[in-house]
């Protein structure tokens, strides 16, 4: 019993700090929170931020495929498109 | 952690090898099974970048593999790796009993900890503690949502899923810009 509760008190001391740098982390990903200047963005409002932006990203991936599948006409993508791209992606 | 481009050459030689085997596999293909196909290769080949490090990427190639059809091209693009992603997988389930088990604990302290912060500003406005329990409640509910839109987020704690999220964002973007790199060259290239 008391080895759970000293367990419990490690979690939560933990997790709290940890929260916060990872949370801080994220932060510095999310294109519009960058912008603000203010440190006090809450976690519900990055959370917020977090999901928008994922949802945006998952629906750009669906939109390129759709528009890749008319422009190339085979699946085969061409060789010499996939240089091109390899170099500027270098 | 790996550079973003060292990540976008990864993304870019696997998914290229993935469209490759399932032109072999269909000939003739409609616009939408072609869709279908470039979106599935692109995002096993995002996955199998991480090489099975990370949660997510191993979710997303399970999910993949649950429908017969695409678990050969999946089996095809990670060859010898699929086995290996397979039988991590087979923990995930294993793993979230403890992680459910911490999970209760972290909550119960929380509400210890909100107790204890209760009592002390319960001379406080009462508005300030309807704010923070608000507060609160809205955490809980995006926390959920996240965890819906990372693939094998329902297994995670929240620490977890932070870092598994940071990662997802860093892939997806990756693979984003490649994709809309191939487009626009296509795009060019067709004008010509």
């Amino acid at each position: 019993m008391s080895s759970r509760r000293s367990r419990q008190s490690g979690v939560s001391r933990i997790s709290d700090d940890q929260i916060i740098e990872l949370v801080s982390k994220l932060r510095q990903h999310l294109p519009e929170i960058r912008e603000r200047r203010s440190d006090k963005v809450s976690a519900s409002k990055v959370l917020q931020e977090t999901c928008s932006y994922i949802k945006n990203l998952h629906k750009e991936v669906d939109d390129l495929s759709e528009r890749l599948s008319q422009l190339l006409s085979t699946i085969d993508a061409d060789s010499a498109e996939a240089a091109i791209i390899r170099s500027l992606i270098m | 952690m790996r550079s973003p481009s060292s990540l976008k050459q990864e993304f870019l030689k696997k998914w290229m090898m993935g469209l490759h085997i399932y032109g072999s596999l269909k000939k003739k293909m409609s616009l939408l099974e072609r869709k279908k196909a470039i979106k599935l290769s692109a995002d096993i080949a995002m996955a199998s970048a991480r090489n099975g490090t990370t949660c997510w990427s191993r979710a997303l190639v399970a999910n993949a593999s649950k429908d017969e059809q695409d678990k050969i091209l999946v089996q095809h693009i990670l060859g010898t790796e699929s086995e290996r992603l397979m039988k991590k997988v087979s923990v995930l389930p294993l793993m979230s009993n403890k992680r459910i088990r911490s999970k209760k604990v972290l909550r119960r302290s929380y509400g210890s900890i909100r107790r204890a912060k209760k009592s002390n500003i319960a001379a406080s406005p009462p508005n300030k503690v309807l704010a923070i329990s608000i507060a609160k409640r809205l955490v809980r509910k995006r926390t959920l949502l996240l965890k819906s839109l990372v693939p094998g987020g329902e297994f995670m704690d929240e620490i977890a899923l932070i870092e598994e999220t940071l990662d997802y964002i860093l892939s997806l973007r990756a693979q984003v810009d490649v994709m809309r790199s191939l487009a626009n060259a296509s795009e060019l290239n067709n004008k010509n």
